[in-house]
Order: structure tokens, then sequence, then C-alpha cells
């Protein structure tokens, strides 16, 4: 006892004496935390973990500034709602259409539009950025270019941008997802991949002022297009070096915005206010996938048996602490994708957990229980895997402990191998593994683009080579064919007829196996701010970091 | 001097097989830059970038290991450490040079507050050996540096920080309304933010400056000239002082030369559960990002800071003992 008297004591006197200091000091003593307390209340804080201090560069082509720079200061030339099926919102472009072949698009330039500095926007600065991203294609986040053959100005404000091929879910990268720069100030830069950016002069809401290490301040642009917007005239984006830190900010209010993991969240946010709320939507599949080049994987009786074994529901409430909800084996997200749902295929192939059913079909393959309870072939082959599964993810773990035990029940074993993110990442793009637990990393205003990444044979390589998507190894000429035609259609019919064509494929083929839907994490606080993004109406997608999402969410918003 | 030469030769040798470690490490993680990146924009980034990233990074037109040591070197003796990958376009040295004076700050001071106040606490309560300062302290503190330092940490933030707000939670300084500067408010700030993370460093680290000091002490008290001291009629603290601490001191001087060398280092735990911006972090976060310049860099600023310290405490302990030069 007396010794924890002596700490109390010692401690006691060391808070004395740096209370006397801190008292005298700053007024915002007590306040509580970094990101300080919002003296107005309209400043908006953003509370997104980075893991590192801010570089203060704000180049909207270099993979680690886009989110800090798209969506502020610069725009696309059309919003397209991934969550609303590609909902699209006029910016710096007022009307687009794609030739009758679609092998060409041109979109009409919006007149009045001024960049932070005053200067006019112009269909010369969008000609200007798309060549750029040409001639440097370091900067060319989205591939762009392996798709267009040109872009070049016709007539005043107009842009055309001609294909070798049919294009159109093209529209969502060139549109919506590459920023546009004015050419005054890019034309000068002897190096734009490398160009630090301090000061971005672009057509956004917001212009930075200043920046710091610490933390990055938007102001609103004073030149902005649309009237009276932004109406949160100050934004503050501390740089979060961990998640407790950005989670602790937002539990105390300093924060506003958030986008992030926060465990027990009823208990550690959304009880400390009635303002603080928070919606998850679904946007890609955690999925295994099975490497295809495997004897044993390549039956597709094995895979299926696999996907009926798995309790999906037990693993998004044990693994995921109901978070994430439970996928389907058609792959689409639901319910962000549920227009595209083709229920009937789902249930006459019986979307259930059901391990009966995984047994018949392993036996009806040639398979029988061996002494130690996991099916073994006639030749002697036992149903045995290693999985590969990324460790930082402490729910991928966890659910892969559920997804072991429900395997394991029809005798199939898997061992997990949790690996670092660039480890995984590695034996994933080669193919060397067997069993991997992954989401897609695309997702875009639909179901086609992550089914595409899944389904399109082109895209893959032979193991040991590295593939650019489609790491499962999947050959077949069917679904390459289907989504090929996809990008040949711009009516809507059409391609919901080919996503249930694909759907098919997923559900005879079982080229992956979606367990779990992976969500976006985000926290918004109404009691300074109305306007957020909800499960009613989802207008953008709501982390901070999704750009140009981020773009609609600060339009929206108004302080209260 | 013939002692100093042969300490300054087996400094470089040892140089030249850290920086040859440093090279050779970071290498061997697998991976690379690009993946790295595409893995921390996990969702954001299309697989596609993974081209652009190549061509940014130049992860596909690889030089030969020998070819990139050989560069290696010649960055080492120009100090010109190249471009960070995870903090890209920024470079190496700009990043430390944000991060240095945090971490020299936080944990320096830390560390020279540990050693002061931990030896003088040594001093007197092996001088009042069995007092009440002697019953208390060296068992107390054996427990504080027994119980690792983001515990430490991570109670003192729930306590002073979540629970009663007399500190700030995390950050170097109120960053949305303070702005650095030399001027007394931001100074006030800065002290104010350091105080919870330098106090857990602090409570944990004094505890083996104390207990080295008074068992050297306890020794040296029982030494002859002490006695003959005390027989002389020497004031008490003239004894304690001049006689006994002062030779007592060596073996703490050593290891606080050499924990001086560890400041540069950081402290990863502390930073981490503070959100401060040191070195401790970014080195953490350039392991994550296989950022290889940005690695290198870290590791030998760690590597030629703790070096050269246990250079100046050798060099040190010879020139405060004479015992240590007879030898040779």
């Amino acid at each position: 006892m007396r010794r924890l008297t002596t700490i109390g004591v010692f401690i006691g006197a060391g808070l004395l004496a740096a209370g006397c200091s801190a008292g005298s000091g700053s007024g915002s003593q007590g306040s509580g935390s970094g990101g300080g307390k919002s003296t107005s209340s309209s400043v908006l804080t953003i509370s997104n973990e980075n893991g590192a201090t801010w570089t203060c560069a704000f180049s909207p082509f270099n993979g680690s500034d886009t989110l800090v720079s798209v969506g502020f200061v610069y725009e696309p030339l059309v919003y397209v709602n991934p969550l609303q099926n590609g909902a699209t919102t006029p910016m710096l472009a007022t009307a687009w259409n794609w030739a009758p072949d679609d092998k060409s698009l041109t979109f009409t330039i919006r007149d009045g539009v001024k960049f932070n500095d005053g200067t006019p926007m112009t269909a010369a600065d969008v000609v200007f950025t798309f060549n750029m991203l040409k001639k440097y294609s370091a900067l060319d986040l989205n591939g762009i270019w392996s798709v267009l053959t040109g872009v070049s100005q016709t007539g005043s404000n107009q842009v055309t941008m001609t294909f070798g091929a049919p294009a159109v879910p093209y529209f969502y990268y060139l549109a919506d997802q590459t920023p546009i720069v004015p050419e005054h100030i890019w034309s000068k830069v002897s190096n734009p991949v490398n160009f630090t950016n301090p000061n971005p002069v672009g057509t956004g809401p917001y212009a930075v002022n200043p920046c710091t290490k610490d933390n990055i301040t938007y102001t609103a642009n004073k030149y902005y297009w649309q009237q009276g917007e932004p109406h949160i005239k100050k934004v503050e984006y501390p740089a979060f070096l961990t998640n407790d830190a950005a989670n602790q900010e937002l539990a105390n209010g300093q924060a506003q915005w958030g986008a992030q993991y926060i465990p027990s969240i009823q208990s550690y946010y959304s009880a400390k206010s009635p303002d603080y709320h928070y919606w998850f939507p679904p946007t890609v599949n955690v999925s295994i996938v099975p490497n295809l080049t495997d004897p044993q994987l390549s039956n597709v009786k094995v895979r299926e048996a696999m996907s009926y074994a798995i309790d999906r529901g037990q693993v998004s409430n044990i693994g995921e602490t109901g978070y994430e909800p439970a996928a389907n084996q058609t792959g689409i997200v639901t319910p962000t994708f549920n227009s595209w749902l083709d229920n009937s295929a789902l249930a006459s192939w019986g979307n259930a957990y059901d391990p009966a059913k995984a047994t018949t079909m392993l036996q009806s393959a040639g398979y029988h229980k061996g002494p130690d309870g996991i099916m073994v072939n006639s030749a002697g082959k036992k149903l045995s895997f290693t999985v590969i599964n990324i460790g930082g993810y402490s729910d991928w773990v966890a659910s892969m402990q559920v997804i072991q035990q429900e395997l394991k029940a029809v005798g199939i074993q898997v061992t997990p191998s949790n690996l670092t993110n660039t480890a995984f990442d590695q034996a994933l793009y080669y193919g060397h593994y067997q069993l991997a637990y992954y989401d897609q990393q695309t997702f875009g205003p639909g179901p086609y683009y992550e089914l595409t990444n899944w389904l399109y044979s082109p895209n893959t390589a032979p193991v040991g080579k590295q593939a650019a998507t489609n790491y499962e190894r999947y050959s077949n000429s069917h679904p390459a064919g289907l989504i090929r035609s996809y990008a040949a259609t711009t009516d809507s019919a059409q391609q919901h007829s080919i996503v249930s064509q694909l759907e098919q494929v997923m559900l005879s083929q079982v080229p992956i196996i979606p367990v779990v839907e992976g969500v976006d994490w985000y926290q918004y606080d109404t009691g300074s701010f109305t306007g957020w993004p909800t499960s009613s109406d989802p207008y953008a997608q709501p982390p901070a970091w999704a750009y140009p999402d981020n773009e609609q969410v600060l339009l929206h918003l108004q302080p209260k | 001097m013939r002692y100093a030469l042969r300490r300054t030769g087996f400094f470089l040798l040892t140089l030249w097989a850290a920086l040859t470690l440093n090279f050779l490490l970071p290498r061997l993680m697998p991976g690379n830059p690009a993946l790295a990146m595409l893995s921390k924009f996990h969702g954001e980034l299309s697989p596609k970038a993974i081209n652009a990233l190549d061509i940014l990074f130049g992860v596909n037109t690889r030089q030969s290991l020998l070819s990139q040591y050989g560069s290696y070197l010649h960055q080492v003796v120009t100090g010109n450490f190249g471009t960070s990958l995870a903090y890209y376009p920024a470079s190496v040295s700009s990043e430390i040079g944000g991060a240095i004076w945090w971490t020299l700050g936080l944990v320096g001071i830390t560390t020279i507050l540990a050693f002061i106040l931990g030896t003088g606490l040594g001093i007197v309560s092996a001088w009042r050996r069995g007092g009440r300062l002697d019953s208390l302290m060296p068992p107390v503190f054996v427990i504080a540096s027994a119980v690792p330092y983001f515990l430490v940490g991570m109670v003192l933030l729930l306590i002073f920080g979540i629970t009663l707000h007399w500190f700030p939670q995390g950050f170097g300084f109120y960053v949305s309304t303070d702005k650095p500067g030399l001027n007394l408010t931001f100074f006030q700030d800065v002290v104010n933010h350091a105080f919870l993370p330098g106090m857990s460093l602090l409570i944990t680290t004094i505890g083996t400056w104390i207990l080295t000091m008074r068992n050297t002490m306890i020794t040296t008290l029982a030494e002859d000239y002490v006695r003959m001291a005390r027989a002389k009629g020497l004031p008490g603290r003239r004894i304690m002082l001049d006689y006994a601490a002062r030779n007592a001191v060596l073996p703490n001087l050593t290891g606080f030369a050499m924990s001086l060398g560890f400041v540069v280092s950081g402290a990863i735990l502390i930073e981490d559960v503070f959100n401060y911006p040191g070195i401790g972090h970014m080195l953490l976060y350039a392991v994550q990002g296989e950022d290889y310049p940005l690695m290198q860099g870290l590791f030998l600023l760690i590597t030629v800071a703790v070096l050269v310290a246990i250079l100046i405490a050798d060099l040190l302990t010879a020139f405060l003992d004479p015992r240590t030069r007879a030898a040779r």
C-alpha cells in the first residue's frame, strides 16, 4: 500500500508543477485534444487515420495525396455516385454523350468556372489534363490510356475522347476519377511526376490555407462556381497517426466526420450523444479466393461444397461483430446493388448454409471421410489447404477461425497463414497460395466493376507472373465475352441482362466464394452539421477518403 | 592516445558493418514499395494503379544489388538520402528533419531528467541507507521500471487525459488553433502536450538510474578513502558528493552516454499512444511502407548516434578513470 501512495505523491507533485505552467498558458487548456476545440461551430473536423504526418503535397495524381487534394481542391467532370448505380451530377461538364458506336465520348465544358487563383477554367485545361496523363504514365492511376486513343478540343467548349474499342464502363474513370488541373500551372512544371504542388490551384470548393505536418486547414474558395457554396467555410484535417487517437477525437466530439473502424461502436461512440450516428454501406465482397491451378481446387464440386459449408451469418456475427453483413454466391453486393440481383437464380441455387449438401457433393466428387475426419479421395489426396490471410486485420483473422471450424465439420481442413499486407499481396498477385481471404480492391458504380476484376480472363497471368486482377486464375471465354459486350452498350436493360449472366457464372462455376460484404466505415455528428449522407439518402460514398464523393458531402453539409 | 586510436578504429569497423546490415535487412523483406503503397490505400486505388506506381518508384527497372550498394554508400557519405517512398515525393532529409525535433525534445529531455533525478536520488538513498527514502524508493522503482512504458502511458492518458481532462490527449500541440513559432504560448502548448508522454518515460526509466547509482555508491562508501575522509572530520556533504558520488557515478555516466545515443530512435510505442509526431512512429511507418530510402536514413541516424555515444562514453571513462587506461 505504501508503494502505491508514493507513486501517487510523485505523480501528483509533477502534475502540480505542469499544471502551473499550463494554466497560465494557452486558453485552450483542458479542452481535450490536439484537434483543438472548434472555437466556431462552423468548423468541420475530419477524423480519418492517416498513419503518418502529412507531406503537404497536393498532387491529385499521386496515390498518397489524392485523398487530401481531390474533392477539396480539384473536381472531376461529372460526379458518378457508386452507391446509386452511377447516378450522375454534372460538375465541370454540363453535358456528355456517347457516339452510336460507343467509341467516342463528347463532354460539354461548363462556362464561368474559375480556378481558385481567379483564372477561368476552359476546355483547354481538360484536354491538357488528359494529355498530361498520357505523357506521364506514372500519373495515370486508373490506366485510362489503356483504352483511350485521343483527347482533343472540338468547338469552343467541347472535349472529345476517342477509344480503340467500346468503352462505356470507363466513363466512371474518365468523368469521375480524373480531376482537372490548370494548364497555366502544370504546363510550367518540369516533371509533374514528382511535383509536390504545395499550393494547389483547382476549381474545387476549398483552398489549402495553410498545411502543416500535423494538420491541413481548408478554407472556402471565394471563386467557387456554385453560388453560396460551400456553407462550411473552414475544414480541419488533422494527421492521425493511430486508430485510437482518431477514434478518441470522434468520441469526445472534437471531430464530426469519421471514417474509422471503432470496436464496440455502440458503447464507445453512439451511446455518448444522441447526435452521434454511423452508417456502414456495403461496397465489396470479402471472399475466399481459391487458386484454380491447384489440382483439387480446380474441381468445381469442391468449391461448391465449400460455399455451402460456410454459415455466412455466423461469420458476420462472430468474425465481424455484425458490422459486415453476409454475402451471397452471385457476387452482387446487397443492398447497395439490389437492382442487379437475380433473385430467382439465387433461389434456385439455394443460397443457404447446407453442410449436408456439401458432404453429398464431396462424396459425389469421389471423396470419403478419412480416419481423422478429413475428406480424402481414392488417390489418398486429402482436402487440406493453407489459407493466406492478412494478419493485421483482426476481424479477418477472427472470421477465418469461424470458417475453419465450419469447413472442418464437412471434412475440409484449412490452416490459416497470417501474413503482412505486402507479403499477402505478393503471394496473391503471383499466385503462390492455395486459398486466400480477400476483398476486391476496386469499387465502381455497379457490380460490373467487381465482377470484371474476378471473371475477365485476359487480366490473369500464369502462376509466377503478376496478375493485374483475376488472382484466382480463372480462365473462361464466356464471361470474358459478356464483359466485352457490357462495355459496348449504354442500355441499362441490356447491362442488367449481362450482369445476370455473370451471376450465373458465379453460381455454376464458383470461381470465388463470397463470404461477407466489406463496408465503408463512416461516423457523423448531427449536433453541429446537417445534410449528411445516410442509408435513406445515399447521395455519395460517405467516408472522407472517398474522392470525389467527399466534395458532394462537403457541398451538402450545412452548419446547424 | 593509443587507446583512443584503437577505440576509433573499432568504431569505424562497427560503423561499416552496421551500414551494410542497414542496407541488406530492408531488402530481405517480402514485397516492394509499390505493393505496400497499394495495401496502404486498400480499396481506394485500383489494381491498375500498380502499373503507375511501378513506374513511379522504378521497381521494375531494378538495379543490381551491388550497384544499389554503391549508390547507398555514396548517399551515406554525401548525406543525401533521396526521396521517401511512403511520403512521396518529400525528401528523406526533410521528413526526418521535421520529426527529429519532437523526438529530441520529448525523449532527450526525459532522458536527461531521468538521469539527473535518478542519480541524485540514488546518491541520497545510499548515503542515508536504511532511511525512509531508501526503504521506499528502490522497491517502488524496481516495480515501475518493470512495467512497460506504453502501459504507463495508456493509464496516464486514461486518467489525466480522457477522464480528468487535465492534459491533452495527443499530438505535439494544438494543431488547429496554435501555429508553431518561437513564442511563449506555443512553448507552453508544447510542454503541456509533452507532459504525459514524458512522464510515462520518466516513471519507467528513472528506476534503473536510482538502483545502479545506489548500489555502486554503497560499495564506494565502504572504501578506505571514504573512511579516511570521515576520520579527517570532513563535512558529510563533501564526503557524499566529492569522495563517494564522484567515483560511483562512472557506470551511470557510461549508461547515460549510451541512452543519449538511443534518444534519436524515439519511443515508438509512446509516440503511438499519444499520436506524437516523432521519429519512432516514422520508423514504424517506413517499415510498413517498405520505404527503403527512409528506413536507411533512419537506421543510419540511429546507428551513428549510438556508436558515437558509445565512443564518447569510452573516451570519457578513460579520461575520468585512469585505471581503464593503465590496463592497456
